[in-house]
């Protein structure tokens, strides 16, 4: 390029340097930070047993559905429920698995949707939508009465301890849908065929272990990558020890929680497992899917995973596979062994700063009725919150049989009230199965983590008490 | 002409830099703003907090402080490995060759080497680190690399490589170089062909070897692209996140053994629920990349040879 001969009064670093400035003066104005508060309005239970929320007719409702293992078709027919008792409501359908980067951007700038199913692995972290007080608490829709039956509230429909996972300190801001328990799953059909028993006590299983393995079957198998698979199986064998109040203790993070002698004690046994060779080879370095599809090859006899199990493994399943769920069998001296992790999964929330709240609360009350819960149990084969779903299937029968005693239901928290205690949780546990660590140190590091986020004045702490 | 210059400069350089203010500029100025809050990422409420993200950042000896790190390995790694490959590959593939009657070119099928080598990137990212994942898997699932080296004899991690803490890091680096180098090479080749056959001839009679040539004559001949190649692959290590994310377990584990600066923003502003946090991490990040480009572009800055 030739060289004007003017004089460069124009230069690059004088445009860029105006730019900047501008840029600076705008960014401070115009930017997804912004945005005022606004006033929000509570939604009261009335009279009419029909529309206990007054809901307008007229208002649009904005539904979000996390298009996950579960898909939208159950969502869709929910949304003609409310659409045939509101026929003048124009209802906008999301289904995707983005939900926080669809959501989180909405919520930012103070325009959420109405209903949020708050599920996957892009769930908009809960304990910070609830520090926020991003969330509208379900009370009302809890004390409202009930869609199908007036003298009686949407909350006595419901099966004991479901509302646990969506309770921070003493309230509800979500509705766990979906009724699920973490159990483990062997193959009935290969048991009766080699006439094992399933074992109720971890000695019982340690003795078969060896009858297995003369099979060419490893006794046990999990999702290595994802050692969260063995966090309900490991917290439930020492609570089950030691009884529930072990496990508050932890979830409360109290000192020397992790100290206590039943939550030693399962530790050590977990050790054992693959101290003793009972754990198939390569399964610390293998995900869900693999080791689900070893234990369906019969590579493994034993597999943690949660009650969506045989659901999830339709169509792959091998011929004559019967998948069976049992409780962790309970270690010697057990004072509490029917304790089991079950309860509600699957958030559905509703934003503080919904612009169709009452709307959104009676969506949900239409999800808890026994058609809408039903609908739910016949499109995906999964049990609800809602008491009385009826499921064709064996596992599912046989999980009931599980969690029949509702003073034995019990979800252990932490992970879920402290990101960072979950993501101390799983290396720790997935360390220790794979003899990286040995309990002392397991149970050393969990302590440190859990005293260091009690320390931390900066996070929000959550009890079990209400 | 003179008196419509600036109008007519201007009606060029409006969008352009109405875009870039808008889409580049303005989102890095939010993040600065952001990491001085203390805000979620979902919420409208946020309170200034002033510096304590960025305290708090050399304070975090769980994720932040492993993955500065591990990325300041991959950065010293990554292009050192690619760059000396993919330069001697393009070297044997298009100089290196026996010289047939005085000619002068690469080691034989060399044309069908260089496609072969470019293969990797025409594949996405993603599907890299599915590939991978599956070789890295333990022998007992179908490991490719753990059931090779059982086969030969030779000590193989049981779990793969993926879950041992001490291979992780190695084994994502490695699948960078293989995607990475056949780009550089064809990028080198290229650089190669427009150096004069007469340098390499007169050395050749002078009595040079492969190795000389290669020293006396390609590499300085191809400083200014090797420079180029350096700040690419600087600022690709800076970035590494998809494969540790599609690849590693817990996304950058086992253990942390494995975490990016790029996946603990990530963790922090979606998992976490501290975008605020995330966002000074970027803004270190940002700087860090800064100071990289101009530092290799001062430090290299070498005489530029006129042929």
């Amino acid at each position: 390029m030739r060289k004007s001969s003017a004089a460069p009064n124009f230069s690059r670093r004088r445009l860029l340097g105006t730019t900047a400035a501008g840029v600076a003066a705008t960014s401070l104005a115009a930017c997804a930070t912004s945005g005022g508060d606004e006033d929000t309005e509570a939604v009261t239970v009335g009279d009419d047993a029909e529309n206990p929320f007054g809901v307008d007719g007229s208002a649009p409702l904005d539904v979000v559905i996390f298009d996950g293992g579960f898909g939208d078709e159950y969502a869709v027919q929910h949304q003609e429920m409310y659409r045939s008792a509101f026929p003048d409501a124009e209802i906008a359908h999301l289904a995707t698995q983005a939900i926080a980067e669809t959501q989180q951007t909405r919520f930012a700038q103070g325009e959420p949707c109405d209903v949020l199913d708050n599920s996957g692995a892009q769930q908009i972290p809960m304990d910070a939508l609830v520090s926020d007080g991003e969330l509208a608490e379900l009370t009302p829709l809890l004390d409202a009465p009930s869609y199908d039956d007036p003298n009686v509230t949407v909350r006595e429909t419901l099966r004991d301890g479901v509302l646990d996972a969506g309770t921070f300190n003493g309230k509800v801001y979500a509705m766990n849908y979906v009724f699920s328990a973490w159990t483990i799953w062997y193959d009935a059909a290969l048991f009766a065929d080699k006439g094992w028993t399933p074992p109720t006590t971890w000695d019982e299983m340690l003795a078969l272990c060896p009858d297995i393995q003369a099979e060419g079957i490893a006794p046990w198998t999990y999702a290595g990558q994802h050692p969260v698979y063995l966090y309900d199986m490991f917290l439930m064998l020492a609570g089950r020890h030691g009884g529930v109040e072990i496990l508050k203790a932890i979830d409360h993070l109290e000192p020397h929680a992790w100290h206590q002698d039943s939550v030693v004690a399962a530790a050590e046994a977990m050790y054992g497992l693959w101290e003793a060779g009972y754990i198939l080879e390569g399964t610390p370095g293998i995900d869900h899917i693999q080791s689900q599809t070893a234990f369906n090859d019969h590579e493994a006899a034993f597999i943690p995973v949660g009650s969506w199990l045989p659901n999830e493994q339709k169509g792959i399943a091998p011929e004559g596979f019967e998948y069976a769920p049992m409780g962790v069998p309970h270690l010697e001296g057990s004072v509490q062994p029917g304790l089991i992790s079950a309860g509600g999964e699957e958030p559905f929330v509703v934003p503080e700063k919904a612009a169709n709240k009452p709307g959104a609360y009676e969506y949900l009350r239409i999800m808890l009725s026994k058609q809408g819960s039903q609908i739910f149990g016949d499109t995906v084969q999964a049990a609800t919150i809602v008491k009385g779903v009826e499921l064709d299937n064996l596992a599912a029968q046989l999980t009931d049989e599980l969690v029949s005693n509702p003073d034995d239901l019990f979800q252990p928290r932490f992970r879920f009230w402290y990101t960072k205690m979950d993501e101390e949780v799983r290396p720790a546990l997935g360390g220790l199965m794979a003899g990286e660590i040995d309990p002392e140190q397991f149970v050393d590091r969990m302590q440190n983590v859990a005293d260091e986020t009690a320390e931390d004045d900066g996070v929000e702490k959550f009890t079990h008490e209400s | 002409m003179r008196h419509g210059k600036y109008p007519f400069i201007l009606s060029f350089l409006a969008l352009p830099v109405a875009l870039y203010a808008w889409l580049v500029i303005l989102p890095f100025a939010q993040a600065f703003q952001i990491s001085l809050t203390d805000w979620s990422g979902s919420s409208n409420q946020f309170e200034y907090i002033g510096l304590d993200n960025y305290v708090n950042l050399f304070k975090d000896d769980r994720l932040v402080l492993p993955a500065l790190r591990n990325t300041g390995i991959i950065l010293v790694v990554l292009p050192v490995v690619t760059i000396g490959l993919s330069l001697f590959f393009a070297f044997m593939l298009n100089i290196g060759g026996r010289s047939r009657q005085g000619r002068i070119e690469g080691v034989r099928g060399s044309r069908f080497h260089k496609v072969v080598f470019f293969f990797p990137q025409v594949l996405s990212l993603a599907i890299i680190g599915i590939l991978w994942k599956q070789v890295y898997a333990p022998e007992n699932f179908g490991g490719l690399i753990a059931g090779g080296l059982r086969t030969l004899g030779l000590p193989a991690p049981v779990n793969g490589f993926l879950a041992d803490k001490r291979l992780v890091l190695a084994s994502v680096i490695a699948v960078l170089v293989w995607s990475a180098v056949g780009f550089y090479l064809v990028f080198f080749s290229s650089a190669m062909a427009s150096i004069p056959r007469e340098l390499y001839e007169a050395g050749i009679v002078d009595g040079a070897g492969r190795f000389q040539t290669f020293f006396k004559i390609t590499l300085p001949l191809l400083w200014e692209s090797v420079q180029t190649a350096w700040i690419y692959l600087s600022i690709i290590a800076l970035d590494v996140f998809v494969l540790v994310y599609m690849m590693t377990p817990g996304q950058g584990g086992p253990d942390g053994a494995s975490e990016v600066v790029g996946g603990v923003i990530w963790k922090y502003a979606f998992k976490h629920g501290e975008q605020a946090f995330a966002s000074a991490l970027g803004v270190v990040l940002f700087f860090a990349a800064l100071s990289l480009a101009v530092v290799s572009l001062r430090v290299g800055r070498r005489e530029r040879i006129e042929y």
